[in-house]
């Protein structure tokens, strides 16, 4: 397989043109003030000839975008530019270079250029992956994109479940359980409660097994119990393993809850991951307490006297944070380099104590909508804040790690799928004010942790 | 805690102290080198876990402590501690054991070598905190061994063999050391404390997870889908099943040899199945079970001085039921009272009288028997009681066996 690479990416919708990513590359490459010698540089749409601040969505990027197939690397003559091979960065060597400028023509994103004060080409070297510009920017138009991280590392990783799980076509969850055990890796003692995660055949049937790693079914109820168990022993005699739960929500927030909340309080060292498909779904898609309000499930189903869930889904996340664990995130399909991220830290904090990772992963076959759209429900939910990601440690306390700050209304998100075509207009309100509620109910906790 | 009552005996050198029946036996715990104990407290087990927790404070025990939120989770723990290689205790009752009955059932299942001692109470409701073997009795279809005590030196010496029977590899079944709530756990009495070096030598080493282990070195997967009607599901399922009925049946003899050596190392001799007491030329006996015996082996000598050939049968391995030991110590006799501290509620009698007249079937002769139930929730059965178990014991030689069972303390 080939090498991917980080890079440095551009909402111009969130970029308001206010300069202050030029501000930081011209103060960290050359120690000027001079926001012409940034090497990345906003240009406003157009013309270009007004730098004013101005609204977002009228601004461009001009940045060397590290190609693949780099015309500026073709086009000199004295390969002075070359595409660095583990970095991904067009490296440039002052050296080699005859200052010919053809690499400025022959670069289609003004990302390479003339540096009047030296009289040299300049251009991004991303600061070594770890760019000044990203950083600096207060909007958020700017992120250093790391996912290559996942397709380079992940591609040699072992895959730890055996081939042919028998999840529902499109489900997510055992990409999800796929990805995260590879992670993990090897020395890891799994536990997969009674669920879809079984239900796939991780534990097998009749004497074989779907996993390469140590598995097992604890009860739906004493996963985390079980766990402690494991853990402290191989604590006792010095090895180091990974103890892993991945759960349903069902058996986390129901009837597994107090082990759970055991555990979590006793600090066991144990990584708990949690996939929420808001129900019981392997067993035919009944109410569980993540069940959001007014989703049909087989147990709520929509008659003439019931019209879905009359009650709110609990936030069980939150609650996990009031246990003061080692480490709690949510985390989403649809968010890969975001759900790395919180899995490094997960694994790493379930070295020191509780680790709590919930996972939002859309279910095809309960909540009705074509196993082609799983990404794209993932996605909504997060879009219009219905999910939110965050992460909460003990020494940071809660924050975002994914603000969404122009929120679709969550219509966009209920009309992906059919468990919620029969809501009424009431209905709807009620979960949009929830959505909102929720929001500003995490925004307080994050702006506390901020303000500590 | 304990006080030494005693300058060792020459012959041993062994410590003699004078404990409770729960000091004991979280002294026998010490003793027998838990990696893992896991503790939720109940009366009246609660000072028992706290004699375990200030020995592993004190540092006279070494083990990894797990103070779980409830006893379904004691359990549990014990259960992921045990699959990675753990040899693991903990002790409950009453409607700690009926919380805990989800993973209680399973852990036979598993084969793994628990100890767990049932400090017996009764269950509730009526409501109640005192000793009675309903809740042992409730659950001797899940499984367990269960085998029960009649003084706090044998709770002492029954829990370090409990270990050496759950590990033994024909067995690898998990022991409940069920001793009397109230009158066991507060009981104080003497007792001769074994060596260390020596009880290390009659456990050996520990290896708990050799069938089934949640190791990475050794991965697997522990308990995959069984059974069904299809593939390999069905005749999966019952080698699994039988398996764990055989290992119920090798304990007979496991535990038999086990109280031998013990009494060979250690001076001290348990009937491990069925104690027959002045049985030789006994005419009719009474069977008891646990704490209760002391009164009616004192009543059985009243008796005889009063010219009656009265003698006494005591259970003290109830699960796997010792039907051939049980079967030889009554072949003499022409009847049999059975006195329980728990009822049946199927059969109207004691769950040791029901389970008895199994026995009696295969005796293969007729045995006029009676259910006596007493000692419920913590009342007394004394010397006259059994005065009265005797008695109506006897009339059964020339008279009808009674179709209800005598409640004993019903007019106390």
């Amino acid at each position: 397989m080939g090498q991917a690479y980080s890079t440095i990416a551009f909402d111009p919708s969130a970029c308001d043109g206010c300069g202050e990513c030029m501000k930081a590359c011209a103060r960290v490459k050359f120690d000027s003030a001079d926001v012409s010698r940034s090497l990345i540089q906003i240009v406003k749409s157009g013309d270009g000839a007004d730098m004013r601040p101005g609204t977002p969505g009228e601004f461009e990027l001009a940045l060397c975008r590290q190609c693949g197939d780099p015309k500026c690397v073709t086009v000199c003559p004295a390969a002075a530019l070359t595409k660095n091979g583990s970095t991904g960065v067009i490296d440039w060597d002052p050296a080699k270079c005859v200052d010919c400028l053809l690499c400025t023509l022959g670069c289609s994103y003004a990302g390479i250029s003339l540096d009047a004060e030296v009289g040299r080409v300049s251009k991004c070297d991303t600061c070594d992956g770890n760019p000044a510009c990203v950083p600096a920017c207060p909007h958020g138009a700017l992120r250093y994109v790391t996912t290559s991280r996942i397709y380079n590392e992940v591609g040699d990783w072992e895959d730890l479940f055996a081939p042919g799980l028998a999840g529902c076509q499109g489900c997510n969850t055992e990409l999800l359980m796929r990805h995260a055990l590879r992670r993990v890796g090897p020395d890891t003692v799994l536990a997969t409660p009674p669920g879809c995660v079984p239900g796939m055949g991780s534990v097998g049937f009749n004497g074989t097994t779907g996993t390469k790693v140590p598995v097992f079914h604890p009860l739906l109820t004493n996963t985390a119990s079980m766990l402690a168990g494991i853990k402290r022993q191989y604590k006792r005699v010095g090895r180091d393993i990974t103890a892993m739960a991945i759960a349903g929500d069902g058996g986390a927030s129901d009837v597994g809850f107090q082990s759970l909340s055991g555990a979590a309080e006793r600090g066991e060292q144990i990584l708990f991951l949690v996939i929420d498909n808001e129900g019981y779904m392997n067993t035919g898609m009944q109410r569980s307490s993540c069940t959001p309000f007014g989703a049909w499930t087989s147990t709520t189903p929509v008659g003439e006297h019931g019209q879905g869930k009359t009650q709110d889904a609990k936030n069980l996340p939150l609650i996990m944070v009031n246990h003061r664990c080692e480490y709690v995130a949510t985390a989403s399909t649809a968010f890969m380099e975001d759900l790395y991220d919180k899995l490094d830290k997960a694994i790493a904090a379930s070295k020191r104590g509780f680790a709590y990772l919930h996972v939002y992963s859309p279910c095809t076959t309960g909540w009705r909508f074509p196993g082609d759209r799983n990404i794209e429900v993932a996605r909504k939910a997060v879009e219009t804040n219905f999910v939110l990601l965050w992460e909460y440690t003990q020494n940071r306390g809660l924050r975002f790690t994914r603000p969404v700050n122009d929120p679709a209304p969550v219509t966009e998100y209920l009309k992906t799928m059919a468990r919620f075509k029969h809501l009424s207009e009431a209905q709807i309100d009620h979960i949009q004010r929830k959505v909102e509620e929720n929001l500003r109910f995490v925004k307080r906790m994050a702006e506390m942790a901020d303000a500590e | 805690m304990s006080t030494i009552i005693e300058t060792p005996p020459q012959a041993t050198g062994n410590k003699v102290i004078l404990c409770e029946g729960n000091e004991a036996a979280a002294l026998a715990v010490a003793l027998a080198r838990p990696d893992m104990v896991a503790v939720y407290p109940i009366t009246p087990q609660s000072s028992l876990v706290e004699h375990v927790a200030k020995l592993i404070a004190e540092g006279r025990m070494d083990a990894d402590i797990v103070d779980a939120e409830g006893e379904h989770s004691v359990l549990s723990a014990l259960q992921g501690g045990a699959l990675a290689g753990a040899r693991t205790y903990t002790a409950t009752c009453g409607p700690g054991l009926a919380f805990m009955f989800e993973p209680y059932f399973r852990t036979p299942g598993m084969r793994l070598p628990l100890v767990m001692t049932i400090v017996t109470r009764d269950g509730i409701t009526p409501q109640s905190v005192w000793g009675g073997h309903q809740d042992a009795m409730t659950v001797r279809e899940a499984g367990w061994i269960q085998i029960y005590c009649e003084s706090v030196q044998e709770v002492l010496d029954t829990t370090v063999m409990a270990f050496k029977i759950a590990e033994h590899h024909d067995v690898m079944l998990p022991v409940n050391v069920c001793l009397d709530g109230n009158y066991l756990s507060y009981g104080a009495s003497r007792v001769e404390m074994p060596d260390q070096a020596e009880v290390d030598e009659f456990l050996g080493d520990k290896n708990v997870n050799w069938h089934v282990a949640l190791d990475p070195l050794r991965p697997m997967a522990v308990d995959p889908l069984t059974g069904g009607s299809g593939g390999k599901g069905p005749s999966s399922f019952v080698r699994y099943r039988r398996g764990q009925c055989r290992g119920m049946q090798n304990a007979l003899r496991v535990i038999t040899e086990a109280h031998e050596e013990w009494a060979q190392r250690f001076g001290r001799r348990f009937a491990p199945l069925v104690e027959s007491y002045r049985m030789d030329d006994a005419e009719f006996a009474l069977m008891t079970l646990g704490s209760m015996t002391g009164a009616a082996k004192d009543t059985v000598d009243e008796a005889r001085e009063a010219g009656k050939k009265v003698g006494l049968v005591k259970i003290k391995t109830f699960s796997p039921f010792p039907v051939e030991a049980l079967k030889q110590a009554l072949s003499g006799i022409k009847a049999l009272g059975v006195v329980d501290r728990a009822v049946d509620f199927r059969w109207n009698c004691g769950p040791m009288y029901r389970e008895t007249l199994g026995v009696l079937y295969r005796l293969g002769r007729h045995l006029p028997t009676a259910s006596f139930i007493g000692g419920l929730a913590g009342a007394d059965l004394t010397l006259e009681h059994f005065h009265r178990v005797i008695d109506a014991t006897e009339a059964l030689l020339d008279g009808p066996a009674p179709d209800e069972p005598v409640w004993l303390n019903a007019n106390d």
